[in-house]
């Protein structure tokens, strides 16, 4: 449940803790190894020829001459595993290239990218666990109706297809009431609705994750025994049994915030934002290679920092995790 | 020459090759739109929102690569030597006047004396050549610019205000490509900054100056007070009434119609066909509708291989789909059926109606007659055991929703007479990738070029060649010598009327030998509030302009 952990052994040991440390740096560079390799070659079997979307993009009418000085210029015309390996050498001294299509350094593209879309992943998964919280705890243990008009909201939001939910808001709230506007615009205002299509079916999942583990929770003797020395039904919720509640979740919220990066690329687009999931697609388009190396690496790379993320977290949540590394 | 792709939404960004499509309409006997009347006195100041769905360019300066998404944008800071007028003529711009000797070979045009680029630098005969040689310069990656520019030699520098253009051979569509924004021209000193730094803001003598771009989000355009060179159908004089325009790029074309009703943008492009009827009935909105120039929408029968190098077979699959009614029901009544290779904007377009006419009876027959006697159990023509497949590569970039629907029509009516229409959606590059290859039957690819001369790049032989890329323009593989001639003699000679006679035959050969099936005008349109008054589209390849625009209290 919590990658990593099963490699722990007790804290007492100075030693463990380096050789968690270095297992997890030595994964996350596995991790990142894999995935820029698998991008690599996989973006070679799509057609397109990269030389061409260097001079112009598909249908371009770019002469032999130029076609070939840019192949010689790129590299392009190395033998594949030549072209792997310096890729491969560049990336270890962290430069990710240039765009083929913008001319301009890949880091810097996806630098000035990334703070928004951090933010936008960033204030739906918060959104998301206020959302799931919300309605695990106020359905849960509360009679067959509550839970089955919970499961329902949950099973319906999870459902949800982002562009679908998009299209509902705005009708909503920008054409119909006239509240927000439809295309974000760098206002507090214009996040509301994006924020919203991604948390939605994302607070669906860990809703129903965590209503599943508050219910068996629900059931173990301690519970019994706050009840039994007086404490209400909702204060043996938020006192004891929401930590029990939320660890699953917490676990799910690395997983999730992967998902919300790919979902970012839906919401950025009918929301005009700029961000890595417009990036993302433009160069998939264009064959940009570089950039969606770029970003696909960045993504890994957040995956990797948020699984040791909730690993930390779920330990701070769990007391047992501290002890013995078991569940 | 080449122009231009739109995509209906996000992402593409520079194909510089064929153009696109979008949007875009044809009213009445299609002829260019009109711009909407002006009301009132014009409003100093404000700034005006628009929201573009076309692709953001990766590179604002048009002479890199070509498309129209850079000309919608161009057309804001970037001026050409002439321009046209709503009936066709050419009109003076930053040429005040023009020559052509005897022989066509040599052009003098003579600049206006009182503009200046918006870095200070003079407008002279020195600032043109050093464009010219920009666009032809291969390091510049131009293609749209470079091709309309193809018979120039070389600009020589007469004096100060008077440039000469030296042609390897005449050239009756060199000023119709010089009215183009791919040929626009450009501050030297910003062009010598290189291509990195000027294509981020290319420096001209535009009505408005490019401030700032931010990625992905706009391009920040504010007023040139010393704006000086209108052209010559301009409704005013002196700098711009708008003091910046906030271009936008809103890829979701429901996001963009939401954006207009909601009041955030002023004007949008590329809105669907479903939308524009919506819009009609609302009274604070406005439709211009400025079909694009050059060919007429339309899908090509690749003639060069089996089944359609057989003129029979060709002729039974025009004669079996039926289009009318998809047109009429999917476009709610925004694009009017073309029976021209020709866009209706070029007024040498000829139209032969009779050709189109639908007639399942003839289909069957012709099919019979070409050895496709034979059904299998599905009903589809086969003969020597091969199925009569066409397969047809679609580009959803450059096919709205509406057209792809249209497609699913025609593979539904083919089958009547018993054609096997694969239709396959693709990515640009895929789509791009499977013409390059061959692997199609049938095609539809927008084009967009001021005046008749794109009936050379579209269907003579020279085009079949395929440029080192791959991709060639003639898709559907006529090679035919008479057209050739016709084509070769019409781009040569000086006579307008000669010109004009050729076209016709040219287009007559075309349409007779059923290599294509005309659909309609390329689409161009845009949704304004009624707030936005004095905008039109330039008459040239219909991109809009603000430069007579005013924001209404």
């Amino acid at each position: 449940m919590t990658p990593g952990s099963p490699a722990d052994r007790p804290s007492r040991v100075n030693g463990a803790a380096l050789r968690r440390t270095g297992l997890l740096v030595a994964g996350a560079a596995f991790v990142l190894w894999a995935v820029a390799s698998l991008t690599f070659f996989a973006i070679r079997l799509i057609p397109g020829d990269p030389a061409q979307a260097i001079l112009g993009g598909p249908g371009s009418q770019a002469s032999q001459e130029a076609l070939d000085q840019v192949r010689r210029d790129y590299g392009l015309d190395q033998p594949l595993l030549v072209q792997y390996l310096a890729m491969l050498g560049r990336l270890v001294t962290g430069d990710l290239g240039t765009s083929y299509a913008l001319k301009l350094p890949v880091a810097d593209l996806l630098g000035a990218q990334l703070g928004g879309t951090l933010l936008l992943a960033t204030l739906a998964l918060a959104l998301a666990w206020l959302l799931a919280l919300g309605l695990a705890i106020w359905s849960t243990g509360r009679g067959r109706v509550a839970s089955a008009l919970g499961e329902g909201i949950e099973i319906t939001s999870a459902a949800l297809p982002h562009f679908w939910l998009a299209a509902v808001l705005i009708a909503v709230f920008s054409t119909g009431l006239g509240w927000l506007p439809p295309v974000a615009t760098g206002t507090p205002s214009g996040l509301v609705l994006p924020v919203v299509t991604l948390a939605v079916p994302l607070a669906g999942f860990l809703a129903q994750v965590m209503r599943e583990s508050l219910l068996d929770t629900m059931q173990q003797p301690f519970v019994v025994s706050a009840r039994a020395r007086g404490e209400s039904a909702l204060g043996v919720r938020l006192r004891h049994t929401i930590r029990h509640a939320a660890l699953p979740a917490i676990s799910l919220s690395g997983w999730a915030l992967g998902w919300l990066l790919s979902g970012a690329v839906v919401v950025e687009t009918i929301f005009a934002m700029p961000g890595l999931g417009r990036t993302l697609l433009q160069a998939v388009t264009l064959r940009d290679i570089p950039v969606v190396t770029g970003v696909v690496l960045l993504v890994a790379l957040v995956y990797v920092l948020m699984t040791v993320l909730t690993d930390v977290v779920s330990r701070i949540a769990d007391p047992r995790l501290r002890q013995e590394g078991a569940r | 020459m080449r122009a231009a792709p739109v995509t209906t939404s996000s992402t593409t960004r520079r194909f510089g090759a064929i153009g696109v499509a979008l949007v875009a309409t044809v009213t009445l006997a299609g002829c260019q739109a009109p711009a909407p009347e002006a009301s009132g006195d014009p409003v100093q100041g404000g700034t005006l929102s628009y929201a573009s769905g076309d692709a953001e360019p990766t590179c604002l300066d048009p002479h890199v690569g070509g498309n129209y998404p850079q000309a919608l944008l161009a057309g804001q800071f970037l001026e050409s030597l002439v321009s046209r007028d709503e009936t066709g003529e050419i009109i003076p711009w930053l040429a005040e006047s023009w020559t052509a000797s005897d022989d066509g070979l040599a052009w003098e045009f003579t600049l206006r004396d009182d503009v200046a680029f918006t870095d200070g630098a003079p407008l002279d005969a020195e600032a043109v050549k050093v464009n010219v040689e920009h666009l032809k310069d291969p390091a510049t990656q131009s293609s749209t610019g470079y091709l309309a520019l193809g018979k120039v030699d070389r600009v020589e520098v007469v004096d100060e205000q008077v440039a000469r253009f030296v042609l390897s051979s005449p050239d009756s569509a060199l000023l119709e490509s010089l009215t183009q924004p791919w040929t626009a021209i450009e501050s030297p000193a910003g062009l010598a900054r290189g291509m990195d730094e000027n294509c981020q803001a290319p420096i001209g003598t535009g009505p408005f100056i490019v401030d700032e771009w931010v990625k992905q989000d706009h391009v920040s355009l504010v007023r040139n007070d010393d704006y000086a060179s209108a052209p010559a159908d301009a409704a005013h004089e002196g700098p711009a009434y708008l003091e910046a325009i906030d271009w936008r790029f809103v890829p979701d074309a429901a996001s963009r119609y939401a954006a207009l009703q909601a009041g955030q943008v002023d004007v949008i492009d590329n809105p669907q066909p479903d939308t524009i009827s919506t819009a009609e009935s609302n009274d604070s909105l406005v439709w211009l509708d400025a079909p694009r120039p050059g060919a007429a929408n339309r899908i090509e029968l690749n003639s060069g291989q089996a089944p359609f190098d057989d003129e029979r077979v060709r002729e039974a699959f025009i004669r079996a789909v039926e289009v009318d009614e998809g047109i009429e029901s999917l476009f709610f009544g925004t694009a009017e059926r073309s029976y021209s290779p020709l866009s209706s904007v070029e007024s040498v377009a000829y139209s032969d109606e009779a050709l189109f006419e639908p007639d399942l009876d003839r289909a069957n027959a012709l099919l019979d007659e070409a050895g496709w006697s034979e059904r299998d159990a599905d009903g589809y023509r086969v003969r020597d055991g091969a199925r009569l497949t066409l397969r047809f590569p679609v580009s959803t970039n450059q096919s709205i929703p509406a057209e792809q629907s249209l497609f699913e029509q025609v593979q539904a009516t083919a089958k009547a007479a018993g054609f096997d229409v694969v239709i396959e959606l693709l990515d640009l590059s895929s789509w791009y990738g499977a013409l390059a290859a061959h692997e199609y039957e049938i095609v539809s690819a927008p084009y967009t070029k001021v005046g008749p001369d794109v009936l050379r790049i579209l269907y003579h032989s020279d085009s079949i060649t395929p440029a080192p890329s791959g991709y060639f323009a003639n898709l559907s593989q006529l090679n035919d010598p008479e057209v050739d001639a016709l084509l070769s003699d019409a781009a040569a000679t000086s006579d307008p009327e000669a010109r004009a006679a050729s076209y016709e035959k040219a287009q007559r050969l075309i349409l007779g030998g059923y290599y294509l099936l005309p659909l309609y005008d390329q689409q161009n349109s845009f949704l304004m509030s009624t707030s936005v008054q004095g905008a039109r589209a330039l008459p040239t390849v219909s991109t809009p302009t603000f430069y007579d625009a005013w924001l209404a209290g």
